[in-house]
């Protein structure tokens, strides 16, 4: 009874997304940020058990654990209980209701345990995941993954999605990549993906130019960037499973970025035309229907509404660079940002309801959000050091950015309203402009 | 290759030499241990391009871009950088005057094409950067015109915060960063 309460609760406070808390102080100190109300959900996540003859040569036994407890940590909505104070041998007790002592796991301070076990055969892994309630001695769900060996942590991002429902009614996001700019410590930017985690790292350009604003389609199988590699700036799509480049973009227009519609029909560009920089609309490949925007100055970064009607994008039409929200069907354009005089890389909600920005506050850039509809932004990142690029998680619940707060750009995840903030990327050179894939299969 | 390299490069000479009044028969020297073979290489190879050695002061440049795949910045051009403010594409007094000096010398060298980058400081977001760039390089190019230089002759680029000519992050690197430069991609008619 007590634990179905408390699942009552984190159900009250998670589902709907709070939104009207503000960001404490400095956000950007790892590990110091409390969630909501300070309430974390004490969990556990025992390394599995291997359930075959197959020795675990792979270490997947900690692997998945590992991976599980990155992503619920990553979250910011759990508590992960530290593995040395288990007290269960993971490889003798059962992982099935009944065949392990919940007061184990109570003693801990757990009120939320994920065990689990698995079967190598061959380069193939079979693998059953439960979460338990310890107070109700209850199974809350229980699944099966079959997958390749060296996949392990896909399975272990699937179930972590899954942990997140049942705790949210919302998948969580830990099965996606984010694309991004990487110098690698080089003097290159070339484009990369990678999975939250770091794992999978694909390089996806490899140029020796300058490569620019990746992002994905809405099917999550290409990614499209601006690229110097013709020395023109130039629109590319990518796609992943093929490795096929092409340029889709004339041959001598200058385009300084693109965004594929969620539908999945139209590509919104910047072309640049006599120094001045509009917003075109573009079919999926490459050409041109017709001009969104048409000023003498600068209108770049358009990105998309969740439902393929509306454009967030900069213009500078006021004097300063601002945040406009276009309908696609009539080119009407609308000012959202009025505070400040520098409002650059929009970024719509999925959920639809926010923007987020970066906006610049004295010397220093930071991430904002505000409502669709106009009103107060909310400053999500300190301005000790600049945040910029903000991405928006295919659920809506966490915005990725870059920052130099370590010294170089790295990559950074927080929830949506700023607390939690994560970094994410610590490659020997500057990571900047990420951008989150939908959820991939 | 190499042969194009070398006669470049005795153009460049040619330049400095001119600067002190040495007669255009300095063109015919070997080249000298002093001019590094990095110096000057067609920003886009083309016919015609830079191939005879020149007898004005007529040179070839690397692009940006050239300069940072070779790893290395070029020997400064005859044209000067013009530098803006913060956000800003408007042409100050000062930068004013360098495009009327650069303009004097496109005039003094008719067959000279140029390409006009703009460049940003890093701060700020790339996407707007490339545009403000773009309109640095315009803003360059228009007033060379109205100077009297033939549009055919110039054409812009912009690389926005992508390829800083100074790296660290302070006021005086940016406002070094935050400039159009000029690259004589043609020194010669092409033929």
């Amino acid at each position: 009874m007590m634990v179905k309460i408390i699942f009552a609760v984190l159900l009250v406070i998670l589902n709907p997304w709070p939104t009207n808390a503000q960001p404490k102080g400095e956000t950007g100190v790892r590990g110091e940020i409390v969630g909501q109300g300070g309430l974390k959900f004490p969990i556990a996540v025992s390394p599995l058990k291997n359930l075959g003859t197959t020795a675990d040569t792979g270490k997947l036994s900690e692997g998945i654990a590992d991976t599980i407890v990155y992503d619920l940590d990553l979250s910011g909505w759990f508590k992960v209980l530290d593995r040395a104070a288990y007290i269960e041998n993971p490889q003798k007790s059962g992982v099935a209701l009944g065949s392990f002592d919940f007061k184990d796991w109570s003693t801990i301070g757990a009120e939320g345990l994920v065990k689990g076990g698995f079967t190598i055969q061959g380069d193939e892994v079979t693998v059953e995941l439960r979460l338990f309630d310890v107070f109700q001695n209850k199974e809350r769900v229980g699944k099966r993954y079959v997958g390749r060996v060296k996949d392990y942590r896909r399975i272990a991002h699937k179930f972590a999605d899954e942990i997140i429902n049942q705790f949210t009614g919302v998948p969580g996001i830990f099965n996606t990549r984010i694309a991004y700019v990487s110098t690698s410590g080089g003097r290159f930017k070339e484009i990369h993906i990678a999975h939250l985690d770091g794992s999978e790292k694909f390089q996806v350009t490899n140029n020796h130019t300058i490569n620019l604003s990746p992002s994905w389609t809405a099917d999550g199988k290409s990614v499209l960037y601006t690229s110097y590699k013709d020395r023109n700036s130039s629109l590319y799509l990518f796609e992943l499973y093929s490795g096929k480049e092409a340029k889709i973009t004339p041959r001598n227009g200058r385009y300084l970025g693109g965004k594929a519609s969620p539908d999945g029909q139209f590509i919104a560009a910047t072309v640049e035309i006599g120094g001045n920089s509009n917003i075109v609309l573009l079919d999926r490949n490459g050409n041109v229907i017709r001009s969104l925007t048409e000023s003498p100055g600068i209108e770049v970064s358009p990105a998309w509404s969740p439902d393929s009607k509306q454009l967030v994008f900069v213009s500078d039409r006021s004097g300063s660079p601002q945040v406009y929200v276009l309908d696609v069907a009539n080119n009407k354009s609308r000012r959202l940002t009025y505070s400040g005089n520098y409002n650059t890389s929009p970024e719509w909600s999925p959920r639809g309801d926010r923007i987020a920005y970066t906006g610049r506050v004295g010397n220093r850039f930071a991430i904002f959000t505000i409502p669709v509809e106009g009103g107060e932004p909310r400053k999500l990142t300190a301005e000790s050091a600049d945040s910029e690029d903000p991405t928006w998680s295919p659920d809506g619940r966490f915005i990725a950015f870059a920052s130099n707060r370590a010294g170089k750009y790295h990559l950074y995840v927080m929830q949506a309203n700023g607390e939690n903030q994560r970094r994410l990327t610590g490659s020997g050179g500057d990571d900047t402009k990420p951008n989150w894939s939908p959820r991939l299969e | 290759m190499a042969a194009v390299n070398k006669l470049v490069c005795c153009g460049l000479v040619t330049i400095a030499l001119a600067a002190v009044g040495c007669s255009p028969s300095a063109t015919n020297k070997p080249e000298p241990a002093t001019a590094s073979s990095a110096a000057a290489k067609p920003a886009t190879p083309g016919p015609g391009e830079g191939q005879r050695g020149a007898t004005g002061e007529s040179t070839t440049g690397q692009s940006s871009l050239d300069e940072l795949q070779k790893g290395k910045q070029s020997t400064p051009g005859p044209l000067k950088d013009v530098y803006f403010s913060f956000d800003r594409y408007d042409l100050e007094g000062e930068a004013r005057e360098t495009l009327k000096v650069n303009a004097d010398w496109l005039k003094r060298n008719p067959a000279a094409r140029i390409e006009i980058e703009g460049h940003c400081d890093e701060r700020g977001t790339n996407e707007y950067n490339l545009a403000l760039g773009a309109k640095r390089a315009q803003a360059a190019k228009d007033y060379l015109i109205t100077l009297g230089i033939a549009t055919e002759r110039l054409s812009t680029i912009s690389y926005g915060e992508e390829i800083p000519v100074c790296k660290e992050s302070n006021e005086s690197c940016w406002s070094q960063n935050r400039r159009a430069r000029f690259v004589v991609i043609q020194a010669r008619p092409a033929s």
